[in-house]
């Protein structure tokens, strides 16, 4: 995304490690059972999660504070979210922006990313889903140039998508990359194979035995890097899902 | 039949059967009054030899004329007048013709006599050959006149009829406009017109309430799935389960998956039947299979399933969502029913992608439910929209997509409209 940070490239390694661990986010979401349910997700990592349900709570809290990310649902019951996020990029506010909507509708869509929203998801979602796309979208939002994901000692660097374990490089395909961005994102928390095998497959193809699948692929990116000399972070969980070890 | 031909053939019939009638009647009567003239006549013959044998005890001179012969012979035996038909040689064309006799007897002094007269009736005859002729180039005119007639006539005054029928064979109710009133003079093709009209708009509006409701109760169903899925994200963080508790738990996240599914499809559907997506781009159809294809070849190469792929560069003007779900759909069909060490090839050209695959079943499906909703193999997870939506993709954009079963590969044929 076109953003470019005025911090110099060694305050941004100084912070780095601090904004990793806090996230300042806002959700705007008129359906008290889901937005408990994504302030209940964030919250427990340590991250400051607030939350606004109609339009005019949120205006309130978009003028008065900053956050990192914004999850904002286009249809509130006294305004559009598309409003919201006009207004916070008419005073060039660097939020990155999420918009969830229940219409899959392409034009909600292209507005939202026109109007510079950072990603759009559909509803219903995964929380896991939307942990991962915040995830990404604070990455890029808080250290451009030096695109690196750490934890422990798997070292990602997300601009030519190379993975060390240990310093050992290891060669991974798309989709054991994209499994380990999306266990990392969701460290600590039991992701259920649906929310995976629909990251990876999309659900327009509903396969039933598409676990075999993600089976083999969690397998072999475990293998490999156990093999680079790294802990071994993918446990099965209850048979229903998986959990990557904090 | 047409109802012109059956309309022409009444008439006809009708005026044929009348016609020969009276051309039968026509030609006893005139036959008749003509006989009674040539028996008149025969009388008035009679009469004059009578009246001058009466006068003059004589038999007349006897002299043939006007195809007219008068005769006198002997006889011992009386004679009762009588008329009788008969033939008559005519002298100067030396041929038989037809002819009225009277026979009758005269006394002269003690002698009688039988005379006979006898009057050609080739004139008669004559005369009812032309009548009989001229009857009969009338009906022929009559009815060539009768035939043109009313194909002028009633081909103008059916049109109404045809413009009314025409709209409702291209009416449809889910992108027609409504029915265009026609200008009849006629009653009957107005008031038909009228209730068409008033038919057609009532259903299209109901059809429209109808697929309103489709989209608004897919809509608002999205919120409670999404609370549904969200909660049990959360809940499956809560702590240690059973092995019973996690089976169930998985069962509440796949029927959830599959409710999503089938309410993002039924969305979909209401959305390209509502003409609701009409952004439009430029879209390499040969890269959007093969990125297509790549997204899913972990699943292919699982299932050992050999792509051939044949793919020439083919552009066109779509929306890249819809054609997102049109060749995940295709794809993703072939892949989901195919077996183990199976075949899928794909082929794109300027005219038609085809999209084969080897499958579980041995026989061609059903092509006629194929394309319906929830119409699916007893064997398919799917939600048994993804072929509607199929088809109703390649509606919106004019391509034809058909199946069929060839060397035991199923075969999805979508075929482009010539391009201009």
């Amino acid at each position: 995304m076109g953003h470019n940070s005025t911090f110099p490239t060694f305050l941004q390694n100084l912070i780095l490690p601090l904004r990793q661990k806090t996230v300042k986010l806002l959700v705007i979401e008129d359906e008290a059972g889901l937005r408990e349910s994504i302030e209940g997700y964030f919250a427990e990592d340590g991250n400051i999660c607030e939350t606004a349900f109609d339009f005019s709570s949120a205006m309130h809290k978009v003028s008065l504070y900053r956050y990192d990310c914004i999850i904002l649902d286009i249809t509130l019951p006294d305004g559009s979210g598309l409003d919201i996020l006009r207004h916070l990029k008419e005073q060039e506010h660097n939020e990155g922006i999420l918009i969830v909507s229940a219409k899959n509708s392409l034009d909600d869509r292209l507005t939202g990313l026109d109007l510079g929203a950072d990603d759009y998801l559909t509803k219903p979602f995964h929380l896991s889903e939307l942990k991962a796309r915040v995830a990404a979208i604070v990455r890029r939002k808080s250290f451009d140039g030096n695109r690196r994901l750490r934890h422990h000692e798997i070292d990602i660097d997300l601009a030519s998508k190379e993975v060390k374990v240990e310093g050992v490089n290891i060669k991974l395909t798309p989709k054991e990359y994209s499994l380990l961005l999306y266990l990392i994102a969701n460290k600590g928390k039991v992701i259920s194979k649906n929310a995976i095998a629909e990251h990876l497959w999309g659900d327009s193809i509903d396969l039933a035995d598409n676990f075999d699948f993600l089976y083999s692929h969690i397998k072999n990116l475990r293998k490999k890097m156990v093999e680079a000399g790294g802990k071994d972070y993918i446990q099965a969980a209850y048979g229903m899902g998986y959990k990557f070890a904090d | 039949m047409k109802l012109l031909d059956r309309y022409n053939r009444s008439t006809i019939l009708l005026t044929v059967t009348v016609m020969l009638f009276a051309a039968v009647v026509y030609y006893f009567a005139i036959k008749l009054v003509l006989s009674r003239q040539i028996d008149k006549s025969l009388e008035v013959e009679e009469r004059e030899v009578l009246d001058f044998v009466r006068i003059n005890g004589k038999l007349p001179q006897v002299f043939n004329a006007n195809h007219q012969a008068t005769a006198f012979a002997l006889t011992q035996v009386p004679i009762t007048r009588r008329m009788i038909d008969t033939t008559y040689m005519d002298v100067k064309d030396n041929e038989f013709e037809p002819a009225r006799a009277i026979y009758t007897s005269v006394m002269v002094g003690p002698q009688r006599y039988q005379v006979t007269v006898v009057q050609s009736m080739v004139e008669t005859q004559d005369l009812i050959k032309v009548i009989f002729l001229i009857t009969l180039g009338l009906i022929v005119v009559l009815l060539t006149a009768l035939f043109i007639f009313n194909r002028i006539i009633l081909a103008n005054i059916w049109k109404p009829f045809y413009i009314i029928l025409n709209q409702l064979r291209s009416f449809t109710l889910s992108n027609g406009g409504p029915i265009r009133p026609i200008n009849s003079s006629i009653d009957e093709f107005s008031e038909m017109n009228e209730a068409v009209i008033t038919m057609a708009a009532r259903a299209q509006k109901d059809y429209q309430a109808l697929k309103a409701f489709t989209e608004n109760a897919a809509h608002e169903l999205m919120t409670p799935i999404s609370v549904v899925n969200s909660k049990l994200d959360s809940f499956v963080q809560t702590g240690a389960f059973t092995n019973e508790q996690s089976l169930l738990l998985s069962d509440m996240y796949n029927s959830v998956a599959k409710l999503t599914r089938l309410n993002r499809s039924m969305l979909l559907l209401a959305k390209i039947e509502n003409r609701l997506i009409t952004d439009k781009q430029t879209i390499n159809l040969d890269t959007l299979i093969s990125d297509t294809l790549n997204q899913y070849d972990d699943v292919i190469s699982g299932l050992n399933i050999e792509v051939k792929t044949n793919l020439d560069p083919k552009k066109l003007d779509a929306s890249l969502l819809l054609m997102e779900v049109l060749i995940s759909n295709l794809i993703g069909n072939a892949i989901r029913h195919n077996t183990e060490g199976g075949r899928i090839s794909i082929e794109l050209n300027q005219h038609h992608a085809r999209f084969a695959n080897s499958g579980k079943e041995k026989t061609p499906l059903e092509v006629q439910n194929l394309f319906g909703r929830f119409k699916k193999s007893a064997s398919s997870d799917g939600t048994g929209l993804g072929l509607t939506i199929s088809k109703e993709i390649c509606d919106h954009y004019g391509f034809q997509l058909s199946y069929q079963y060839v060397n035991d590969l199923h075969e999805f044929v979508m075929t482009f409209p010539p391009a201009g």
